[in-house]
């Protein structure tokens, strides 16, 4: 049983299988924050969809009891949710002045990147959203990987080659990669996350030169590159 | 790979590639707020592409909605190598005038 059974739309195995599973991680105590906590930041998210008009609520649906965050942190949420192409660098640092680390901030960029990938999806091919999960209890495990230093991105990162020791090693798969990988290295589960829905829902990172191979049904690699570049170009995604 | 990729940020030129203009359609309306315009352009994507390039789109749709957030959300640059083999087509297409770009340029110089 697929949590996409209603669609009208075939949805690979893969691509269910993973946003279940991501889905119900996100109730799943992480690396910095509470089960608790990481849904809270997910509904956020949701919510600001919702006041966007970019996502509509199900009538009767309910939707998890907000956390107090401060402000800055509310309005980065909100703004990462619904306008990527606006988050500037004064906006990083206000979330950080108001008492979060660069580990709670990756942490939280992980989940609203990954949370409203989900929704669009679902959006897309015309289903209700995904309940978001009970929280479960437990404490984050705030294992910081000690190799993560300041480079180029606003937070520190995992550097390629030797200097990313084991972690890296593992996490880049033994090959340099670039920053879009490599920039929430400093909560290693949120990148594994990260790579795991690009695996499922564009192509298997290894295959990306080769421009004949396209890991969707009924599309061609260009079409494929053709509504990353529009997507990406919306919302004026540099990289 | 002949798209032309000055679509991508005016959907209005053809696109080069089969399906595409309901492709950009579909893409345009999946970000923006109007339910009615993208249940529409849904349908267009499945007549045209047939049944599982919906949920193919879609899911390549999100999953660059994705990145797009963990890029600007982090503040990561382009890689150099990338940066040198693209300076041209990124003027063309007007890319250097993103906010984000900034995260690149503070660290690499555009030569």
């Amino acid at each position: 049983m697929s949590i996409y059974d209603e669609s009208a739309f075939p949805v690979s195995d893969e691509i269910a299988s993973v946003h279940a599973t991501q889905l119900r991680q996100l109730g799943e105590p992480g690396t910095w924050g509470t089960g608790t906590q990481r849904i809270a930041v997910a509904a956020q998210a949701r919510q600001a969809g919702y006041a966007a008009g970019v996502l509509e609520q199900e009538p009767g649906s309910r939707e998890p009891e907000e956390i107090d965050f401060p402000a800055a942190v509310r309005d980065f949420i909100r703004k990462l949710a619904v306008a990527p192409k606006d988050v500037v660098k004064s906006d990083y640092e206000e979330v950080r002045a108001s008492g979060l680390s660069d580990e709670e901030y990756v942490e939280i960029v992980g989940i609203v990147s990954r949370a409203t990938n989900v929704d669009i999806f679902a959006r897309g091919i015309g289903v209700p959203l995904q309940p978001l999960p009970e929280p479960q209890p437990g404490q984050p495990s705030r294992e910081r990987p000690p190799e993560a230093i300041p480079e180029h991105a606003w937070v520190p990162t995992i550097p390629n080659g030797a200097a990313g020791g084991e972690i890296g090693e593992e996490l880049y798969q033994g090959k340099p990669k670039p920053y879009i990988i490599r920039g929430l290295s400093l909560v290693p589960d949120e990148l594994r996350r990260h790579v795991t829905l690009e695996y499922a829902q564009y192509l298997p990172i290894p295959r990306i030169l080769d421009m004949e191979y396209s890991h969707h049904t009924g599309l061609t690699r260009p079409q494929v590159e053709v509504v990353a570049g529009r997507v990406s170009s919306i919302n004026e995604c540099f990289f | 790979m002949d798209v032309n990729l000055r679509a991508l940020i005016d959907p209005s030129i053809d696109v080069g590639v089969a399906g595409g203009a309901a492709l950009l359609d579909f893409s345009d309306t999946l970000l923006g707020p109007n339910r009615v315009a993208l249940d529409r352009a849904r349908t267009r994507l499945a007549q045209e592409l047939g049944l599982p390039a919906v949920a193919g789109a879609a899911a390549v749709a999100a999953n660059f909605s994705k990145n797009d957030r963990i890029a600007n959300g982090c503040g990561i640059p382009i890689d150099p190598a990338i940066l040198k083999i693209t300076k041209d087509i990124r003027a063309d297409l007007g890319l250097n005038e993103f906010r984000s770009a900034k995260n690149t340029f503070q660290h690499f110089a555009d030569e």
